[in-house]
């Protein structure tokens, strides 16, 4: 499983303590109160979490301005160690907004102290599906080269120059 | 295929370094395989099965011309693939950004705002985490 690389890496310093910080990640209320877009919301009573691991965290995000979608968010805990580390695979379903598909994508986010009483936090995530096979390359770049080029050669592909 | 199988199918077959340095010659032009086998060191009949993984993954078509099969690349499943990315990077942009700015309000309050569910005796600075 190690081997199989992030589509996406994040590391990010945040300003308060890491116990703090592991909480705002596995209590309802403080979750609630940062996950996702702006506008969004996250009933209470639809929040079920076992912080442990082989436990859970379950959520449903509505939005107020958009009555169309609910998002069920089913997250599977495979490890969990307090204040350190969590990860799991998120199973995403319900009304998804348009273009999104139902998917699971496994995410790790490990915490560790920094100085000043700040915490970084690594966060990795592996899009739906799972990449098999080693990757040697990172990701953004063989997506940002590859983006480059496209953006200039296509829908045009038969243009040929060398 | 679902669109999730699908774009599973993506990011399976761009796991391989090898598959994406094919599109990347794909991307400057069209080429045959024997064209695309000159930069690499592996076999044709090699670069031959990975252009059929890019294609079973949607990432290339492969088309006749006179004597020739070339292979193009398709534009549409790699950038539903590098969208995905860019969703998932924006959530996380968004929602860590929301995150400090609740951590703050969280810190200066001593208390989060909403209170009730969350003990006081956890507060921030009550430093019975051991590292702290």
């Amino acid at each position: 499983m190690d081997s199989d690389k992030p589509q996406i890496v994040i590391s990010r310093v945040v300003d308060a303590p890491r116990e703090l910080v592991y909480r705002a990640f596995t209590e309802p209320d403080h979750l609630a109160a940062w996950w996702g877009p702006i506008g969004n919301s996250l009933p209470r009573e639809e929040m079920d979490f076992d912080v442990r691991p082989g436990g859970h965290q379950r959520w449903t995000e509505v939005f107020p301005t958009q009555p169309g979608l609910r998002v069920a968010v089913h997250v599977d805990l495979t490890d969990v160690v307090d204040g350190e580390l969590l990860d799991g695979v998120a199973h995403v379903t319900g009304q998804l907004p348009e273009g999104i598909e139902p998917h699971e994508t496994r995410m790790r986010v490990e915490f560790y102290d920094e100085v000043d009483g700040r915490t970084r936090l690594e966060i990795r995530q592996w899009l739906p599906g799972r990449v098999v096979g080693p990757a040697d390359q990172g990701w953004n770049e063989a997506f940002s080269k590859l983006d480059a080029t496209l953006r200039n050669r296509l829908p045009v592909a038969v243009d040929v120059e060398v | 295929m679902s669109g999730s199988d699908q774009l599973s199918a993506v990011f399976s077959a761009l796991a391989d370094p090898t598959r994406r340095a094919i599109l990347a010659e794909l991307a400057d032009r069209d080429a045959t395989v024997t064209e695309l086998t000159a930069p690499f060191t592996i076999s044709m009949p090699a670069v031959s099965r990975h252009l059929k993984a890019l294609e079973r993954a949607g990432l290339i078509s492969r088309t006749r011309s006179g004597k020739l099969r070339m292979s193009r690349i398709e534009a549409a499943p790699l950038r539903e693939a590098a969208e995905w990315i860019e969703r998932y990077r924006r959530f996380w942009d968004t929602s860590l950004t929301r995150l400090d700015a609740h951590l703050a309000a969280v810190q200066a309050a001593g208390r989060p705002t909403d209170g009730s569910a969350i003990p006081d005796s956890e507060s921030p600075g009550k430093a019975h985490d051991k590292e702290n």
